[in-house]
């Protein structure tokens, strides 16, 4: 019964949030917002494989890339249906993501960081090279996915997609899935020795992680209205979903829609104000936050509140320890 | 045969620039050996060895090479300060932490230098960078061999250092088994920061050799970060000598895989060798014991 | 357990919400519903309080909408258009101004990124009365930039931005002063056809839109006039070595070298060129590196830099009128010399001004129809005519230099040349 109430909130929260363009027509702030809307669907996809799951990868890009290109390309080579376009996406975002990650997967720690860092690379570079396909640096016009002007039907397309990402990560983390990623992060070999799949989840993780992705890149695309290598398929863009993700508080469900809330918000603000400044505070803030506050925004906020909770059952003396909060 | 002629041209080239690029591996080696701290900021300490190599031509008309017993030492400085500060607060986090505060250092040195120098290009000119030696069919670069030349020397000494000198033992100790170290009363959190420096310096240092035959602008060290990843997985992660050594294949490698290629994807040979190597060999093509 | 934050990220996100709603009404001077408009009031209204968002008001500058990148990673290109700009506003409002009534620039900054021309080009579009908008630098930003003032029918004039693409997505209201990529390619066959007559050629390029674009249609070009291209290399940019692939060019003899490089490839190229002791008897450059300033001087090429050909928009001696003036109080001002970059927007604005005179109004499709019907001689700017074919496209003549004594020289086509070409190029060995 509490899990009833418990979906409240948040049902409410996707609500507000769809219903935004009914008042909101500023053009400027709804473009603003739909950028909101991209990070935390980018970063809740990070989220489940880097922060449930555990694996920091730095490859992200290549997933977004797909979604973007596999729009691109048979709208614009084969003229098909631009949703055709962005479902195909998804749906090769499945054997791309198996593939990589029975490579990656193999690797821990560090090793597995890079791995993802280097073949995200390769897939940029191949773009780059294979001008009959991707029309290498030239890039590629994407045709709109709404008529007209207003940008009200791209806001609800993304923002289905975030609240998908995020529903998907609320589910995971109540059920039984949540559970057994949370075991891979925590000790992978332990996990395997109860006899979890650890394989298995990872690889599931990173599928979903990567379906949603490819979701929001061929978003990405259709709203840019057009791609190259380097906007989609960039360093910059695998280590944005993952700085969203931890600076918002990774592993958990809100945390990197309160990342991208705040990432996009400050980089509008420093643009405007600061000028050349702004990518500098930017660092600056990303090492605060690391350092200040290792659990993201609301992991900090979280484990306050479980101090503050342990402190009051022990102060009624129950019974119940206090599970030490991974960082 | 049109590609047998190419080679030597290749071979060379390969080799002369493999020189700076051993040092930059070495640099990450050290530091990933000795604090296990995979650092995404090693790009842009190249870039401030270079940045400092080119105010000292500028402004006080010191020789690049001569320079480096300047740029050196000051990032060796700096490498420290930033250990100690900043680093060493995330020793024991996780590895996304440390790899993620890094990154913000390498934000932060990119944009400082940006806003110092503007984004333009800077080059430095010397007499070395204009004079050609030629032998055979092969024409090198004088600059490219002093620089590759100093950078075996650095090389050498390092290695000299690491094996013989107290201090060398020291950190290869903290290196292998932190604690076991700390147990047989090495001061770990010194030998951490001065290999954090160390890193640095020899950064700094390639950063200087290489500042007379490319050109500077403040996002320089991205490329040659990465690639550094390359190097000291090839070497076996840790290895110092064997990053140098992994430095030269790699250089190597895309100097002659360019002849099936091209150019344009001569750096994907580089993250292919890399997550092969990772996935083959994982103890690296040089790597056994740790240098 | 989960509804603290949640309730937490409820109340952050309303509140921005509201920030944001009133953040937009205090943003926009004057008009409290911005709305698509597809036009201020006519030019007869005289300041009618309310309608203070027109620019009707007869004592109010005009506003004309610029996106540019002052910040970011083609900061130093977007500084170098405002410069153009700068000094081509001066002039025009001491002269009088348009339609009796001084000009005023609106500047939004994309830092470099199209996702930021997109919200500029809106911006402007719907939160100003500007009646047209003039950007950005580089094509991956003025793209998007000119497809959203498309969406919102506001004229769109692009000074600099070559790929082909801008004006062949069939908008009404793009105009291109300055030439696409192929154009580069047209100019550099169609001056070796005339003035070398290569049998082979070798093309160098790097592969980024710029590179390719202009590289394609080279080779093609190339092919249909009868030369055997026998080497077509893209490299990466940015790269110190580039040796082992020259050698390979070398190895084929081509008799000309096109190179499609910025200038930093384009300086190590030509030093690597000379290392290698690789005589090809022409390098003509397809613009870009090969045609900036430093390219010449010792932080650039220098000395090497000498002989070399570029397919280029314009140089400081070009006998456009008010060219050679604008050079000199360039580099009065700015102790640079200024790059075509600046005469692009310099003309630009007075294209502008041309265009709201002819039009008589502030009204956009007014505006769009007296783009379109522009006809601007030689001289009514410093950067040569402008008259937009049906795509929007101007047919901006292009020029061809050689770099003799360390400077830029016209060399072709003839009319506008100040010297005659040198050839062949003297080999590396006969120039000392």
């Amino acid at each position: 019964m509490s899990r009833v109430r418990e979906i409240v909130p948040p049902l409410l929260l996707a609500v507000i949030v769809l219903s935004v363009p009914l008042f909101l027509k500023n053009p400027y702030w709804l473009n603003v917002l739909i950028l909101v809307l991209v990070w935390t669907a980018l970063g809740s996809a990070w989220n489940i494989v880097g922060g449930y799951a555990g694996q920091l990868s730095l490859g992200h890009s290549a997933f977004f890339g797909l979604g973007a290109y596999t729009l691109a390309i048979t709208a614009t080579h084969l003229g098909w249906n631009p949703w055709l376009g962005i479902a195909l996406g998804m749906v090769l975002a499945v054997p791309l993501s198996l593939f990589i990650g029975s490579i990656t997967f193999r690797l821990r720690g560090p090793y597995f960081v890079l791995g993802t860092l280097a073949i995200a690379e390769v897939l940029r570079l191949v773009a780059l090279a294979w001008r009959s396909v991707t029309n290498g640096a030239v890039g590629i016009m994407v045709p709109f996915l709404f008529q007209g002007v207003s940008r009200a039907p791209y806001y609800w397309f993304i923002a289905v997609v975030a609240i998908v990402a995020v529903g998907i990560t609320w589910w995971i983390e109540r059920h039984k899935v949540g559970y057994y990623l949370t075991a891979i992060r925590e000790d992978q070999e332990t996990a395997e020795s109860i006899g979890i799949n650890t394989t298995g989840y990872k690889n599931l993780a990173l599928v979903i992680s990567a379906v949603l992705a490819a979701a929001t890149g061929a978003f990405y695309a259709s709203y840019l209205s057009y791609i190259e290598p380097d906007i989609v398929l960039s360093e910059p863009v695998s280590l944005q979903m993952a700085i969203v993700a931890i600076i918002g508080g990774r592993g958990t469900v809100f945390g990197p829609a309160v990342g991208a809330t705040l990432l996009v918000f400050a980089s509008e603000l420093f643009r405007a104000q600061f000028k050349q400044a702004h990518l500098l505070i930017y660092g600056l803030l990303l090492m605060a936050a690391i350092l200040f506050l290792p659990g993201g925004v609301l992991g900090t906020l979280q484990q306050r509140l479980k101090a503050r909770r342990a402190a009051r059952a022990a102060l009624t003396g129950s019974t119940f320890g206090v599970r030490k909060e991974a960082s | 045969m049109e590609l047998l002629a190419q080679l030597p041209q290749n071979l060379v080239s390969g080799l002369l620039l493999g020189g700076m690029y051993a040092l930059i591996g070495a640099g990450l080696a050290l530091v990933y050996g000795v604090m296990d701290i995979v650092n995404m900021a090693h790009g842009a300490f190249l870039m401030v060895g270079m940045y400092t190599t080119y105010l000292l031509v500028t402004h006080l008309g010191i020789d690049p090479y001569v320079g480096i017993l300047i740029t050196a030492p000051v990032l060796f400085l700096m490498g420290m300060l930033i250990q100690r500060l900043v680093i060493h607060r995330v020793a024991t986090a996780s590895h996304m932490n440390q790899i993620l505060l890094t990154v913000g250092l390498s934000m932060v040195l990119v944009n400082t230098a940006q806003l110092l120098f503007t984004a333009d290009y800077r080059q430095v000119r010397t007499s070395y960078a204009e004079t050609v030696i030629r032998i055979g069919g092969v024409a090198m670069n004088l600059a490219y061999i002093i620089s590759f030349a100093v950078a075996v020397a650095i090389t050498v000494a390092l290695y000299w250092y690491l094996m013989k000198s107290e201090f060398g033992r020291a950190l290869r100790a903290t290196a292998q088994d932190l604690h076991a170290a700390q147990l047989m009363g090495i001061d770990v959190q010194r030998v951490q920061m001065t290999a954090f420096g160390l890193g640095m310096a020899l950064a700094g240092a390639a950063g200087a050799l290489l500042t007379p035959v490319y050109y500077l602008y403040p996002t320089v060290g991205e490329n040659f970060g990465l690639k550094a990843f390359t190097m000291v997985v090839l070497g076996g992660m840790g290895s110092v000598v064997g990053a140098a050594l992994g430095g030269v294949t790699l250089a190597l490698a895309e100097s002659m895989g360019q002849i099936f290629v091209g150019h344009e994807l001569k750096d994907a040979i580089g993250f292919i060798v890399f997550v092969l190597v990772l996935l083959l060999r994982p103890q690296g093509l040089f790597g056994r014991a740790r240098a | 357990m989960k509804r603290g934050p949640v309730r937490v990220l409820s109340l952050l996100l309303a509140a921005l919400l509201l920030a944001g709603c009133g953040g937009a009404a205090t943003q926009s001077p004057g008009s409290s519903a911005p709305s698509n408009s597809s036009g201020p009031g006519d030019s007869s209204d005289t300041a009618a309080p309310s309608d203070s968002a027109s620019q009707a008001d007869t004592s109010e500058p005009i506003e004309i909408g610029v996106i540019t990148s002052l910040t970011g990673s083609e900061a130093k290109f977007g500084e170098a258009h405002m410069r153009g700009y700068e000094i081509a506003l001066e002039e025009i409002n001491a002269a009088g101004g348009v339609l009796g009534r001084p000009l005023k620039l609106v500047v939004e900054d994309d830092a470099s990124k199209p996702e930021n021309a997109i919200s500029a080009a809106e911006k402007l579009a719907t939160q100003t009365k500007v009646p047209l908008i003039i950007g950005s630098y580089t094509s991956a930003a003025t793209l998007p930039a000119a497809q959203t003032a498309t969406k919102y029918q506001v004229p769109f004039i692009v000074p600099t931005a070559a790929a082909d693409n801008i004006t062949e997505f069939g908008s009404k209201y793009v105009f291109r002063i300055n030439s696409p990529s192929s154009e580069y390619a047209n100019t550099a066959i169609n001056f070796l056809m005339d003035q070398v007559k290569p049998q082979t050629l070798a093309i160098i390029y790097e592969n980024t839109n710029f590179g390719t674009s202009t590289a394609q249609p080279a080779k093609e070009l190339a092919e249909k006039a009868g030369i055997q291209v026998v080497a077509f290399e893209g490299y990466a940019k940015g790269a110190p070595d580039f040796k082992p692939m020259l050698s390979q060019v070398k190895s084929k003899n081509p008799d000309a070298v096109l190179f499609v490089s910025y200038l930093l490839d384009a300086t190590l190229l030509m030093r690597q060129i000379r290392e290698l002791d690789f005589n090809p008897k022409v390098y003509i450059g397809a613009g870009a590196g090969f045609s900036t300033p430093e390219f010449v001087r010792e932080e650039g090429a220098g000395k090497d830099a000498e002989y070399t050909f570029s397919a280029t928009l314009w140089t400081t001696d070009v006998t456009w009128k008010g060219a050679r003036e604008f050079t000199e109080q360039f580099i009065e001002r700015y102790g640079v010399e200024p790059a075509y970059h600046s005469a692009e927007t310099h003309a630009a604005l007075y294209l502008v001004k041309d265009v709201l005179e002819r039009a008589g109004s502030l009204d956009r499709q007014a505006v769009r129809d007296a783009l379109a019907a522009t006809d601007l001689d030689p001289d009514a700017t410093i950067f040569g005519p402008v008259k937009f074919d049906e795509k929007g496209q101007n047919a901006h003549p292009m020029l061809v230099t050689q770099v003799q004594n360390g400077q830029y020289v016209t060399v072709w086509p003839r009319e506008y040349a100040a010297a005659d070409p040198i050839l062949p190029t003297p080999t590396w060995s006969e120039r000392k």
